[in-house]
């Protein structure tokens, strides 16, 4: 600890960020104290990852300004930032497995001798900040044989020896142990003891209250409050400052669901998922929510046959194939999390897109029947009002929102009766956003069962009938939709409140 | 996702020692076989010892041009990338080597012009990789064909390679380097091969190129956040192939006494078995240019003792299925190194 | 990402012709005004007859590029054409030689004709299944693989011909499917054959499922496994049937020069990717159609003969190659990047 005086290290002020159609981050200004753990919360969407990339130099402020150290500060790049001396240790691991510890450790800052390697002061001093850290790491150990919680500590113990003050950590214990996050908690509480500044983002509120010293929250890229984590008066208080009203978007109880049990999934486990059970109805909408890597997107890959898992799934009495092939062939289409990536086929056309999941359909004796084609690309782009001058366009040249049209116009296509969409609004403007809303209630109108997997809240109150929540890879609790559900026992649930009560 | 290094169990520890010692392993295996099979009624190994002085200078000699062209391979693939004009690069450094002393330059400078011409060619394909930003394969199939073009173009219409004719003789000197006797009697050639993979053992162990190389095909990403320039490595990497590829073909063209503009055909290939048989992942990142340099003694011991016991045409066939096999065997041998 | 743009009047956005639309006429333009201009400069290039040499003499190149192309497009190389054209012609002579030889290299197995081609073709899949093997089963880079396979077929080849070629105690008919010349005039069945399997692959590429998977493999691999494609028996057969009309074209020309000759098609699986790549096919996948590999194969045929008619040592083969490949690459790239700037 620094003592009683506190020093500001790093503040933003009425920084604001503007994407075309949304404001992500709106003036928000605060000050982070020299020596401390910072906490950073908010609801997805809140502005939080926004901020961060602003911080780390990834994006460029709209209008407003950063200073650290009392000096401005304007990166250009994460290397830019870590010079200003601000380091971030980004969720996916930028270590080199091949590599030892050690020269991890001075990865790009070495010192060297007619191209020789020679030893550094730095060298010692990494030596020395991972001995402190973590002594039980062994520097010529290669990296590959770390877990991951270890080659994070690397990552660590490179940001604090190359003489960064302040760290950014942006969820740093999704992908590990419990174990693993004690021992990264021990870390971070040495770091501020030797005057680092952290600046800590987590979804999961414990670790918020178990690790922080001052808490900032977000709400709709609004500054809500910073204050001493001593100040707030428990989970309650912080998730209501988060939320900060206890209703969504009104749902109405829609009268379809029927009482037909269509998919049964019995003790689905992954190396993520533990023993999930659950069922969905005919003309259901079942929502799945929780944070990001509590196992929702494992759930769908499952279903799907996209990943191998034990357990069982019976879709209208029958088992369903382990194959996506298969999935598809019994009714069920899914709607991937990365749309860029895994969803679209983005150099080719809207017309050549539709109609890949159901090719019989439109084909006889593997000849396409090119009327067909055009007649169902017509009939997606008119009734998912997909805004595009011609079938004929690429679908990268498409925005996020049509993009994500054109994904459902492929599940639909191939007349399944079980969706399973994976975060279905993601990077979706919001007029888009409650056209596909509108979408799915008609298809589940008509009879279909819809899985949504989301962890946005509102989403998912928004819509659905019933909630699953998780957390850890658990299935928690399952929660009927409704005029009087209760936001702030969601919240406690999916962030390991139960959890800590069952403990 | 999470992996526990307290999981990596005796079984991983055994495939990582399996990866870091089954070539030397294999060189023994390779030596005994040959010793011990009864060869004595063929040409080339007399008195049907494998293990005989006079042998193993004649395989060193010839292996010299693998050799020199080991190392550096195995350094542009631990980065990731890939060479497949080395062959080429060869050929034409062993033409233009041969036009030099040919026309009266003497060994110094010409051996210096020659290294220089393969730095060229290597900055050719660096230049197409990292500034043209041209996929690797296809970039250096453009420059293989290149590169073969002008050496088949150096040499005269009508010959099939340069050497003594009746006017111009190609002098006394010019295969001492590839086999006179210099040290425990083996030529030049094969020293400078020793020397140049010591001095890459070096860089790869304790150069900041070596370090970067791996930094590169291991993570590139990372590389570039930790503010490597993985553009100038590769870049340098590339410039390193075509001066080994240059030295090869000094001491092919050395060795055969004359200028052929086929002698490095195929010889990307080989580069590339003796780099995967030596345990070095196409994925890039892992690989040692010591156990290059074995592998490559492996397959010229090979090559020289099957010729001894199966006519040369069945060496195209034995080269391929051994590439297919250290190809597949390196891939499941990294693979569950990952996996751990 | 901008919605912004999506709504401007539809009216006014002229549809543009699709970036594999223009680049395919870039390589017809680009073939044309190469031949004219090398008309200009090569006494008796314009003609008729050279026009119909162009195609006919690249025959064999050609029909290996259809499905070099095919797996182009679908994101991997086949390099193991040339091996697969001398592993099928040595077979099918080996096979139909009769077993009375006065030496080793005269004396074969003495099948029946077609049985002898049969027996060759399954050879050639073999070669193929290997492909498939390696690459999809174990997921080993296709450059490496085929590299390998080519140097088996073609190490088989030459184990069989001891180095060098077969070519005695054939039956008469082996010479015939090689030779036969159709409708009356001088363009022989392999020719109309290459010009079948043109057709038909043109075809299959732009109006057939087949066509069509490929191209989603190559655009995006995950996302054709998620929309239900099965991709590793895809690629598997695109393997094959490379391997099988390398065969054809091993079996053909054998026939058409009554021998087995084990270095026959050298650096033909290299042609077959140069002409994919100046046909605008990217290796990046999902992008790039037969027709224009098709005047790729014309584009190399006018530099090579017309650097022929200026005299120039055919040594020069390999650096025109080079240059051509390279300026497509780069040509592409920039047309592509201008395009959608």
């Amino acid at each position: 600890m620094t003592g009683p005086q506190t020093h500001t290290v790093l503040s933003v002020s009425g920084l604001t960020k503007d994407y075309p159609g949304v404001r992500a981050v709106d003036d928000v200004s605060f000050a982070i104290e020299g020596g401390t753990v910072h906490c950073l919360v908010g609801e997805n969407g809140a502005g939080k990852s926004t901020l961060v990339k602003m911080l780390t130099g990834a994006l460029d402020p709209t209008s407003g300004s950063m200073s650290v150290n009392g000096n401005e500060y304007t990166p250009n790049s994460p290397q830019d930032a870590r010079k200003g001396g601000v380091a971030t240790l980004f969720q996916e691991l930028h270590v080199v497995d091949e590599l030892t510890v050690l020269e991890n450790l001075t990865l790009g800052m070495e010192r060297s001798w007619f191209g020789f390697l020679v030893k550094s002061e730095l060298e010692e001093r990494a030596v020395k900040t991972l001995a402190a850290i973590e002594p039980s790491i062994d520097p010529s150990a290669r990296v590959s044989r770390l877990s991951v919680a270890q080659k994070q500590i690397i990552e660590i113990a490179r940001a604090a020896s190359s003489g960064a003050n302040i760290i950014i950590m942006d969820e740093p214990t999704a992908a590990l142990s419990e174990r693993e996050v004690e021992r990264l908690f021990g870390v971070i509480r040495r770091l501020r003891e030797n005057d680092v500044t952290v600046i800590y983002i987590s979804h999961k509120l414990d670790e918020i209250f178990e690790l922080g010293d001052n808490v900032t929250v977000l709400r709709d890229g609004k500054h809500i409050v910073t204050k001493p984590l001593a100040d707030v008066d428990g989970r309650s208080e912080l998730i209501e400052m988060m939320i900060g009203r206890t209703v969504f978007q009104s749902y109405s109880p829609r009268g379809t669901v029927g009482n037909k049990v269509v998919l049964k999934a019995q003790g689905l486990t992954t190396s993520l998922l533990k023993d999930v059970s659950f069922d969905i109805k005919e003309g259901e909408i079942v929502g799945f929510y929780g944070l990001v890597g509590a196992g929702k997107t494992e759930i769908a890959r499952a279903l799907y046959g996209a990943d191998s898992f034990e357990g069982a799934v019976d879709f209208k009495g029958k088992p369903v194939g382990r194959t996506p092939t298969a999935a598809i062939a019994s009714g069920i289409a899914l709607v991937p999390e990365e749309r860029r990536t895994q969803g679209l086929f983005t150099n080719l056309t809207i017309r050549e897109n539709i109609p890949v999941m159901n090719l019989p359909r439109v084909s006889r004796g593997g000849v396409f029947k090119a009327a067909d084609v055009q007649d169902a690309a017509h009939q997606y782009v008119e009734q998912l009002s997909i805004a595009t001058s011609s079938i004929e366009k690429h679908t990268e040249k498409l925005s996020g929102g049509n993009q994500q049209k054109v994904v459902f116009a492929k599940c639909l296509f191939s007349n399944a009766e079980l969706l399973l969409l994976d975060e279905p609004t993601r990077g979706v403007d919001v007029g888009a956003k409650s056209e596909i809303y509108d979408i799915i209630k008609d298809l589940a109108d008509q009879g279909n069962a819809v899985a949504v997997f989301s962890s946005e809240l509102e989403e998912i109150l928004g819509i659905c009938d019933r909630v699953f929540l998780m957390f850890d890879g658990h299935l928690q609790e399952e929660i009927p939709n409704g005029p009087d559900v209760d936001i702030s026992h969601i919240l406690n649930v999916v962030t390991g409140g139960q959890e800590s009560v069952a403990q | 996702m999470t992996s526990y290094s307290n999981q990596t169990s005796s079984a991983a520890r055994f495939t990582s020692f399996l990866r870091n010692y089954y070539i030397y392993f294999v060189l023994v295996a390779v030596v005994v076989l040959l010793s011990t099979a009864n060869l004595d009624q063929f040409a080339l190994f007399e008195r049907g010892n494998f293990l005989y002085k006079r042998n193993i200078i004649n395989i060193l000699r010839v292996s010299a041009p693998l050799l020199v062209m080991a190392g550096a391979f195995t350094l542009l693939m631990v980065s990731g990338y890939i060479d497949l004009s080395v062959g080429s690069a060869m050929s034409l450094s062993a033409v233009v080597y041969a036009m030099l002393a040919i026309n009266g330059v003497p060994f110094i400078p010409a051996f210096a012009l020659t290294v220089l011409v393969g730095v060229l060619l290597g900055a050719v394909n660096g230049f197409l990789v990292v500034r043209l930003n041209i996929t690797p394969v296809i970039a250096t199939l453009i420059t293989l064909s290149l590169f073969k073009g002008v050496a088949l173009l150096l040499v005269q219409d009508g010959v099939s390679a340069i050497k003594s004719g009746n006017f111009l003789k190609i002098p006394g000197w010019f295969n001492d380097y590839g086999r006179a006797k210099v040290l425990f009697d083996l030529p030049a050639a094969f020293w400078v091969a020793v020397a140049v993979t010591l001095a890459l053992i070096v860089v790869q162990n304790r150069g900041k190129l070596g370090k970067y190389a791996a930094a590169t095909g291991g993570n590139p990403t990372a590389a570039k956040l930790s503010g490597i320039n993985t553009g100038r490595t590769v870049f340098l990497l590339y410039v390193i192939v075509g001066a080994s590829a240059a030295l090869a073909g000094i001491a092919r063209s050395s060795f055969m006494s004359l200028g052929d503009p086929l002698s490095g055909d195929g010889m990307e290939l080989t580069a590339i078995l003796v780099v995967l048989l030596g345990g070095t992942a196409f994925s890039g990142g892992e690989g040692k240019v010591l156990r290059s340099f074995v592998g490559a003694l492996i397959i010229m011991m090979l090559t020289v003792g099957m010729l001894t016991i199966v006519p040369a045409y069945y060496q195209t066939l034995v080269i391929g299925s051994a590439l297919l096999a250290a190809a597949a065997s390196n891939h499941l041998v990294s693979r569950k190194g990952k996996e751990s | 990402m901008s919605s912004l743009t999506e709504n401007i009047p539809q009216s006014l956005q002229r549809e543009k012709m699709s970036d594999e639309g223009f680049i395919t006429s870039l390589v017809v333009i680009v073939a044309v005004a190469l031949f004219l201009l090398a008309s200009l400069l090569v006494p008796n290039f314009f003609q008729w007859q050279n026009v119909v040499n162009l195609v006919t003499n690249n025959w064999a190149v050609i029909s290996l590029g259809i499905f070099v192309s095919f797996l182009l497009v679908s994101g991997n190389f086949d390099l193991s054409v040339g091996g697969i054209v001398a592993l099928s012609g040595v077979l099918s002579v080996w096979f139909a030689q009769s077993p009375d030889g006065a030496n080793a290299l005269s004396s074969g197995l003495g099948m029946p004709y077609p049985l002898a081609i049969l027996c060759a073709l399954i050879g050639a899949l073999a070669i193929g299944a290997m492909n498939a093997l390696f690459v999809v089963r174990l997921g080993i880079p296709s450059i490496i693989v085929t590299l390998g396979t080519m140097m088996v077929a073609r190490g088989i080849a030459q184990v069989i011909t001891q180095g060098s070629q077969r070519n005695t105690n054939l039956p008469d008919e082996f010479g015939f499917l090689g030779n036969l010349t159709m409708f009356g005039t001088s363009v022989k069945l392999p020719v109309v054959l290459m010009l079948l399997l043109f057709l038909v692959a043109v075809f299959v590429e732009r109006k057939m499922v087949f066509g069509r998977i490929t191209y989603w493999i190559g655009a995006n691999p995950e996302a054709a496994t998620l929309s239900g494609i099965n991709r590793s028996w895809h690629i598997t057969k695109l393997y094959l049937f490379s391997a099988a009309v390398a065969g054809m074209v091993g079996i053909l020309l054998a026939s058409e020069f009554k021998s087995g000759f084990s270095n026959r098609g050298t650096l033909m699986e290299f042609d077959a990717l140069v002409i994919a790549l100046l046909g605008g096919i990217a290796i990046t996948g999902g992008f790039g159609s037969v027709i224009g590999m098709f005047f790729g194969a014309i584009i190399l045929a006018v530099v090579t003969s017309a650097a022929t008619g200026m005299v120039l040592s055919p040594d020069w083969q390999f650096i025109l190659k080079a240059i051509a490949v390279f300026l497509a690459i780069v040509t592409q790239t920039w047309a592509v990047a201008r395009r959608n700037r």
